[in-house]
C-alpha cells in the first residue's frame, strides 16, 4: 500500500468532515473560476462590441447627440450638423483608412403611442458604410446601390415592428414620398438592430439637410498613433471627437474598480477555504496521534509521515478545485445572466468565458493555497514521537 | 441529485433564440385607465397560439380568421398581451392587442372588452398610413363599440368585403384609408378571435 492510498483512504475515514471540508474548497474554486472568466469575457464581449461598430473614432458636431436612443430622449431635437467637406479634411490624413458619412434625423411622428414619438431614420453612404459594418447580414435583400434611390434598410427589430418585408412600402411621417425596403437585417444584437437605414443623400434631400453631415465614421490604419490621430481632430473646428478606445477604457476602469472588490471577496473566501483545511486536517492528526506513532514505531520516517498528511491535503483541494471549476461551468449561464441583471451595461455575447487557461489557473491557485495550508498539519504529525503518543493514548 | 442536474443542465444552456415581438400598451397604468373607466387595477398574461393549442389552434384560427398567417412578423409564436381588468376583486373585462400589417407600416389595434366579449373601446396605439388621422379618430374607434366578434365574422379579409348584413357593415371607412381600412378590419376580427380561443371559449368549456 503506498503513500497515496493511506492518505486517500484517511480521508474516507471521516466522509462528513471530508464532505465539508471540500465544499469550502469547491465554492472559493467556483468563485474564482467564474471572477477569471468573467474578466476575459467581458473584455472580450467590449472589444467585439467596439470592433462591430466599424469604427474607431466618431466625429460628430460639438453638443450633438450622436446615437438615436439619446435623440429620442432629446425628443427629437438637438441635432446639429458638420458640412460634408469635412469627409475630405479627415480622410487626406495618413493615419485614416476609411471614413463614412452619416445623416441622422428625427421626425415627429404623432401617430405612435397615444402622444407621438419620435421617429429617427439614419443616413448612410452606399459604397463605404456596408463594408465598415461588413459583420451585419441580411435576412431578406441587401444594401441600396445608389444614394439617391428613395429605398431603405431595416434592422430586424425596426423590421419586425413596422411589419416590414423587402418590397413593402414606408412612409416617413410628414413626408409625402413612398420609400421602398431593400433589405431586413438579421438580428445583430446592437443598436442596428432598431435602426432604419436610407441612403444619405436621399435624406439630405428628404429632409433639406443638403451638404450636412452629423457624424462621420473612421476606421484608424492598425498601425497608427490613434490618440495622436484624435488630438489632431481636435483641432478642427465645432466637432466632438468620440473616441471608442475611450469609451472602452471608461467601462473597463468602471469594471476594474468593481472587479478589485470582488477578487478581494474572492480572496477572503480562499483564505476561509484555507482555514477550513487547516483546520480539518489538523484535527484528523489530533484523532491519530497515537496511530502516527505507531507508524512510526514501526519504522517510517517523518518525512513519509509529512508526505501522507500532505497528500491528503492536496488530494481535498484536488477533489474539491475541480468539483468548484465544473460548477463554475455549469453555472456560468446562471452566473451571466445574474452579472447582466445587475450591471448597467453588458457588451453581447457570452460574458463568462470559460476557457482551458483559466480552469488550469483557478486549479493551481487553489490547489498551492490548499497546499500551504497542508504544510503545518504535516509538520506537525512529522513531529510526534512515537512513545509519547503510544503513552498518551494509553492515559486517555 | 440527478433533477438537480438537469436543471442545471438546462440553465446552463445558452438562450439560442429570440422571442417575436408582441402587442403591449406602451402605458399600461394610464391605458386601461382611459380605456376601462372604472376599473381599479390590471393584471398581465402572455399567451401564444403555439403555447395556447399549438398548430390544431393555428389552423383553427386561420378558418375562422378566412386567412393565413403570413409574412416573418405573423407567426405561431408571437406572444399576446393580455390585460385582465379588474374592478374591486372582479375581473370586469379584457384588453388585448394584435400586431397588422399594413400598406406602410405596423398597425397596432388594441381592443377594450366587457366579459360577455362586446367591444367597450377600440384603439390604435401605432399606424403608419396616409389616412391615420382619419383611423385615430375617435369617430372612428366609437363605430366600433357595441359590435362583438359575431359581427365581424363575416369579413373576408382577403378579398376586404363585408356582406351587407353583417354587424361590422355599418362601420365607415375614413377618407384615403384606402388597403390600411380592410387591415384594421382583419386585425379587430383577429383580435376578437384571438379573445375567444384564449378567454371566452375555455370559461364556456
Amino acid at each position: 500500500m503506498n503513500v497515496y492510498s493511506i492518505a486517500y483512504k484517511n480521508l474516507l475515514r471521516k466522509k462528513t468532515r471530508t464532505a465539508l471540508a471540500a465544499g469550502g474548497i469547491m465554492l472559493s474554486a467556483w468563485v474564482l473560476a467564474t471572477l477569471l472568466g468573467f474578466n476575459k469575457g467581458y473584455q472580450q464581449g467590449l472589444n467585439r462590441d467596439i470592433d462591430n461598430m466599424g469604427f474607431q473614432v466618431l466625429l460628430t458636431a460639438k453638443g450633438c447627440p450622436y446615437e438615436a436612443a439619446t435623440l429620442m430622449l432629446k425628443g427629437g431635437t438637438g441635432l446639429r450638423y458638420m458640412p460634408e467637406a469635412v469627409v475630405k479634411t479627415v480622410y487626406t490624413n495618413p493615419e485614416v483608412e476609411k471614413v463614412t458619412p452619416m445623416l441622422m434625423h428625427g421626425v415627429f411622428d404623432p401617430d405612435k403611442g397615444e402622444n407621438g414619438a419620435i421617429a429617427a431614420y439614419l443616413g448612410v453612404d452606399a459604397v463605404s458604410y456596408p463594408p465598415m459594418k461588413a459583420y451585419l447580414e441580411f435576412k431578406q435583400g441587401g444594401w441600396f446601390k445608389d444614394n439617391n434611390a428613395l429605398e431603405a434598410v431595416l434592422g430586424y427589430e425596426a423590421a419586425e415592428l413596422e411589419t416590414r418585408e423587402v418590397g413593402d412600402k414606408l412612409l416617413i411621417p410628414g413626408v409625402e414620398k413612398e420609400i421602398t425596403v431593400v433589405g431586413v437585417l438579421k438580428r445583430s444584437g446592437t443598436q442596428d438592430d432598431g435602426t432604419i437605414f436610407l441612403p444619405i443623400t436621399a435624406v439630405q434631400a428628404l429632409f433639406n439637410k443638403k451638404g450636412l453631415i452629423t457624424g462621420l465614421g473612421i476606421k484608424v490604419k492598425k498601425d497608427a498613433d490613434i490618440n495622436a490621430f484624435e488630438n489632431k481632430l481636435y483641432d478642427l473646428p465645432d466637432v466632438q471627437v468620440v473616441s471608442m478606445a475611450q469609451v472602452k477604457t471608461t467601462i473597463m476602469n468602471l469594471v476594474n474598480s468593481a472587479r478589485v472588490i470582488v477578487m478581494g471577496i474572492a480572496g477572503i473566501a480562499l483564505i476561509i477555504a484555507m482555514a477550513g483545511v487547516i483546520n480539518t486536517i489538523l484535527m484528523s492528526v489530533m484523532e491519530r496521534y497515537a496511530e502516527i506513532g505507531i507508524i512510526k514505531s514501526m519504522g517510517a520516517m517523518p518525512l513519509d509521515v509529512f508526505k501522507m498528511i500532505w497528500m491528503e491535503t492536496a488530494l481535498l483541494c484536488g477533489f474539491g478545485g475541480a468539483a468548484g471549476i465544473g460548477l463554475a461551468f455549469v453555472t456560468a449561464r446562471l452566473a451571466e445572466a445574474g452579472v447582466r441583471y445587475f450591471l448597467p451595461y453588458a457588451p453581447n455575447g457570452a460574458l463568462i468565458a470559460l476557457d482551458f487557461g483559466i480552469s488550469g489557473a483557478a486549479f493551481l491557485l487553489i490547489t498551492a493555497g490548499g497546499l500551504l495550508s497542508g504544510i503545518y498539519p504535516a509538520w506537525r504529525a512529522a513531529r510526534v514521537r512515537p512513545l509519547e503518543a503510544i503513552r498518551i493514548e494509553g492515559e486517555q | 441529485m440527478k433533477k438537480l442536474f438537469l436543471l442545471l443542465t438546462l440553465l446552463a444552456l445558452p438562450r439560442a433564440a429570440f422571442a417575436a415581438v408582441g402587442c403591449d400598451l406602451n402605458d399600461p397604468d394610464r391605458d386601461v385607465a382611459r380605456l376601462f373607466p372604472g376599473s381599479t387595477g390590471y393584471k398581465t398574461r402572455y399567451l401564444s397560439v403555439k403555447t395556447s393549442g399549438g398548430q390544431p389552434l393555428l389552423e383553427r384560427v386561420e378558418k375562422r380568421l378566412g386567412d393565413k398567417f403570413k409574412g416573418l412578423y405573423e407567426t405561431i409564436d408571437v406572444p399576446y398581451t393580455l390585460y385582465d381588468i379588474y374592478k374591486g376583486k372582479e375581473i370586469v373585462g379584457y384588453i388585448h392587442g394584435v400586431n397588422q400589417k399594413g400598406e406602410y407600416g405596423g398597425i397596432q389595434v388594441f381592443l377594450a372588452l366587457d366579459k360577455a366579449g362586446v367591444i367597450r373601446a377600440f384603439y390604435i396605439q401605432k399606424l403608419t398610413s396616409r389616412a391615420a388621422k382619419g383611423l385615430r379618430a375617435k369617430e372612428f374607434g366609437a363605430q366600433f363599440e357595441g359590435l362583438a366578434l359575431r359581427d365581424f365574422e363575416p369579413y373576408d379579409p382577403v378579398l376586404a368585403k363585408l356582406p351587407p348584413a353583417a354587424g361590422a357593415s355599418a362601420i365607415k371607412a375614413p377618407a384615403k384609408a384606402g388597403k390600411d381600412f380592410g387591415s384594421v378590419l382583419r386585425a379587430v376580427k383577429k383580435n376578437l378571435i384571438l379573445l375567444d380561443e384564449f378567454v371566452f371559449s375555455k370559461k364556456e368549456k
